[in-house]
């Protein structure tokens, strides 16, 4: 283990590095010294999974993290900084590592710290009529309090557009489907969108100050409901947390009975994904079918877990879920059935020309840019990215499954439906090693009445849409003082914006849905 | 082609018949209050307040328990040491208002040993489930058929009941054989299916949505978070809490998420096909003044089927 320390303080060309526990490494810099780190972190190919601000209380100040996710010798590495009161700013790194663009705006806009040297330093999570001043994630700022509507305080600029023919069109927040609200400005000339602007951020609940004010056991419903369909990851991820920070250790059956939660939730995903991809090119009987196999998934998980969407069924220190044998020889019967449906829907999509038509080559997003942008999950492993945290950072049963981590190169729509096709491949043999080998067992590890006091731990999950990040940290007295979730969708929107120009404004809904990015996760 | 056709005649049809027909293993938390002891213990693990306890005054205690927060958790059910939480499988709750959501019984404490016993359910306040739906008829009067538009707005939503919104349209729910119809603009609407807490962010964009739909707007509030902020709690500075909150609604769907056809039932109701149904135990426990004699013990209170069936 310490091997593994002494290889990534070398690599990082740190002084020290402490190892907090297996897997996860933090070292402090000075704040002048981030950049540089974060040059030999790149340099030893280390990508940046998240970017946060902590606020310490009055005497210490708020503090800048940077994330780094290293895949050999696999661990996260948590390079951070002081930030005194009295010179609120930290150096950005943006401009050479696009990932950082809206974390860094981020941390300006809740946390009042000013990115130096950011290309672009408009507000990204707050909107127009928020007032100056009012840092929301400072623990000074009350969770209760009201903050004043100052209209046209702070205009998002737009890009203009100029010249004949060209023109923007605006939509949302309110869309015509039934999807989350968000706004897209296109700037088009006729046909082909010239670029796409994203303005989030419209179902911003509160949701990492409300984990501050909620007994950390319920804080468990709160992550389950941070994206409606990322329940289960969301979940994990944040039960992660809180067992490494407690120091509990997850019976066997539980980590089985976990994975195939988790799968499952990937596989109602997909099906259904695969499926919207048809409807946006109006392509009826595979869309049907899908959703019918979509519904008989949430309604076996129904009957077997007493939850459509799975929620309830994750609980901290293992699962609050029960197999019988008998019902797992159900869900085997029902998962083998659906694979073979599962094949015929996609030999349907992929052996029609009129369908093939419409995702070949439509909305690429070049593995360059995914690597840049810092893209995530299936969107990065369609555009070439051999990323997977399931293999690379093994939680819950993976390491002791046999699968393979589908990667395709294209990058474009079709590139994201045969990732997920591929997947649901590797699921349904997941989920047939888990259901098979389920080791018996208590399925539950009872936690202590407190967490440790002055302490953080990482949680992390390779969900469906791809990685969820929850850092837990507490307070002298063993209170959640800070939790920062970092949903997939985070990452991978910027992707979106990059992977629309140079097509038609029709393709919009088809390239939107292949990425199917999740608003609240982003937001929270 | 040949293959899209054989396929789907092999596949038949799937649309369920009778969509109220299956029953969830848990719908909402029922109390059987006479085994109730008003202990706290399911208050504590509760983590949306949907369970509540005061003390009016020394030899008095209340318990309340209101679906419009309940996120189906289950913690109650195991956390409650008199085993007086059941399961309960009904799912087809849909009122008229947050209180037609939320029961509560009175206890007195005995001065001696604290323990406390039931005495009776208080009186809901505000307006009866049918007085409330003769009020929502005489407003649309006639104006909206068995047909029905409906217009969907996430206010903020965790995109959970987005999920099972979208369901209601699938194969097997088929909501359109009901006459239901999802528009894409407000402007075509009868009906505002709306989710979510209404976050400070989409404020503005649900109350122009609303003045965009046309009279008599209709508006049904879906989801825990629709109904009551849910886990987001309400006020906070970027939730403003439940749809109520921001524009007039007509329909509370609870649930975290509610079930498609739970969604299903909701718009019946606006159309005033189905009744309102505050949930088990709710509305046929008749509200008894504190003091009267306690009803017999130990009779659980029965869940009762939809459209007034006993089961
Ligand atoms: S009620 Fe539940 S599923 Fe619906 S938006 Fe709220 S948290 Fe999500």
């Amino acid at each position: 283990m310490t091997a593994a320390r002494d290889v990534l303080r070398g690599r990082l060309g740190l002084p020290e590095l402490a190892e907090l526990r297996p897997g996860e490494f933090a070292a402090e810099v000075k704040r002048e010294q981030l950049p540089a780190v974060a040059d030999q972190a790149a340099g030893a190919g280390l990508r940046l999974a998240t970017l946060f601000a902590t606020d310490d209380g009055p005497a210490k100040g708020c503090a800048l993290h940077h994330l780094w996710a290293a895949r050999e010798p696999p661990g996260f590495v948590r390079i951070w900084t002081r930030v005194p009161a009295d010179s609120p700013r930290f150096p950005s790194i943006a401009a050479k590592y696009p990932v950082a663009n809206w974390f860094e705006r981020e941390v300006m806009d809740y946390f009042g710290l000013v990115p130096e040297g950011h290309p672009n330093t408009f507000r990204v999570a707050l909107h127009d009529d928020w007032p100056d001043g009012f840092p929301a994630l400072r623990k000074a700022f009350a969770d209760e309090q009201k903050v004043p509507r100052v209209p046209g305080n702070n205009p998002h600029p737009f890009r203009p557009v100029l010249g004949e023919g060209v023109f923007q069109v605006p939509v949302g927040p309110v869309h015509a489907g039934i999807i989350e609200p968000g706004h897209f400005r296109f700037g088009v000339a006729g046909e082909p969108v010239l670029y796409l602007q994203l303005r989030l951020f419209y179902v911003h609940k509160g949701i990492e100050k409300r984990f501050e004010k909620l007994p950390w056991r319920h804080g468990l419903f709160l992550a389950e409901s941070i994206s409606g369909d990322t329940a289960v990851g969301h979940a994990l991820a944040y039960a992660h947390a809180v067992e490494r920070l407690t120091g509990v250790e997850v019976p066997r059956r539980a980590r089985y009975l976990r994975t195939v939660l988790l799968e499952l939730e990937r596989l109602y995903n997909h099906v259904a994904d695969i499926g919207a991809i048809a409807t946006d090119v109006a392509f009826a009987v595979p869309a049907s079918r899908a959703q019918v196999l979509r519904e008989g998934l949430v309604a076996i998980q129904e009957r077997l877990f007493g939850a459509r969407l799975l929620r309830g069924t994750v609980a901290l220190g293992g699962v609050k879920c029960e197999l019988t044998l008998g019902r797992r020889n159900e869900l085997l019967v029902h998962l083998d059935r659906l694979g073979r449906e599962f094949d015929d829907l996609v030999k349907l999509l992929i052996d029609s020309g009129t369908f093939t038509d419409r995702v070949d080559g439509t909305g690429v997003l070049g593995t360059q840019a995914a690597r840049d942008l810092g893209v995530v999950g299936i969107a990065a492993r369609a555009s070439g990215l051999d990323l997977d945290l399931r293999r690379d950072q093994p939680h819950d049963a993976y390491a002791s499954l046999r699968f393979q981590v589908p990667v395709e190169e294209g990058g474009d729509v079709r590139a994201r439906l045969m990732v997920r096709a591929r997947e649901v491949e590797q699921s349904l043999s997941i989920l047939r090693q888990a259901l098979e080998g389920l080791p018996e067992g208590p399925s539950f590890t009872p936690l202590p009445d407190a967490l440790p006091a002055s302490s953080s731990a990482l949680g992390w999950a390779e969900a469906w849409r791809g990685e969820c990040l929850h850092w837990v940290q507490t307070d002298e007295e063993g209170r959640v003082a800070r939790v920062k979730v970092t949903d997939p969708s985070f990452k991978n929107w910027p992707g979106l914006g990059r992977a629309v120009p140079g097509n038609i404004l029709p393709d919009f809904p088809v390239i939107n849905k292949s990425f199917n990015l999740s608003y609240s996760g982003n937001d929270r | 082609m040949f293959r899209i056709l054989s396929k789907s005649l092999k596949t038949g049809v799937v649309t369920e018949k009778d969509p109220f027909s299956s029953r969830p293993p848990f719908g909402f938390p029922v109390i059987d209050f006479n085994s109730c002891t008003a202990c706290d213990e399911c208050v504590a693990v509760c983590p949306t307040a949907a369970l509540q306890t005061d003390r009016p005054a020394a030899d008095r205690k209340t318990l309340s328990l209101s679906y419009a927060l309940c996120i189906q958790c289950r913690e109650c059910v195991e956390a409650c040491p008199e085993r007086a939480i059941h399961p309960g499988r009904e799912f087809e709750v849909a009122t008229h208002s947050r209180e037609q959501l939320m029961q509560r019984g009175s206890f007195v404490v005995d001065p001696a040993t604290g323990r406390a016993s039931f005495r009776g359910m208080d009186a809901r306040p505000g307006p009866s489930l049918e007085e409330s739906a003769a009020r929502l008829k005489e407003r649309i009067k006639g104006r909206l058929g068995r047909s029905l538009h409906v217009r969907q707005v996430d206010a903020g939503s965790c995109n959970g009941c987005e999920l099972e919104i979208i369901a209601t349209a699938n194969p097997v729910f088929d909501l359109e054989r009901f006459g239901i119809h999802f528009v894409a603009s407000p402007r075509h609407a009868d009906v505002l299916l709306v989710t979510g807490p209404v976050t400070r962010n989409m404020e503005i964009a649900l109350r122009r949505t609303y003045e965009a739909a046309p009279e008599p707007r209709v508006v049904v509030a879906v989801g825990a978070c629709g109904c009551s902020g849910g886990i987001f709690g309400e006020g906070t500075y970027a939730s403003l809490g439940g749809v109520d909150r921001v524009v007039p609604v007509d329909v509370y769907v609870p649930g975290c998420p509610p079930r498609p056809h739970a969604i299903l039932n909701g718009l019946l109701v606006a159309m005033g096909i189905h009744q309102a149904r505050s949930g088990p135990g709710g509305a046929e426990l008749a509200p008894q003044p504190v003091g009267a004699s306690p009803p017999s013990p130990h009779r659980p209170l029965m869940p009762v089927l939809a459209r007034g069936t006993p089961e």
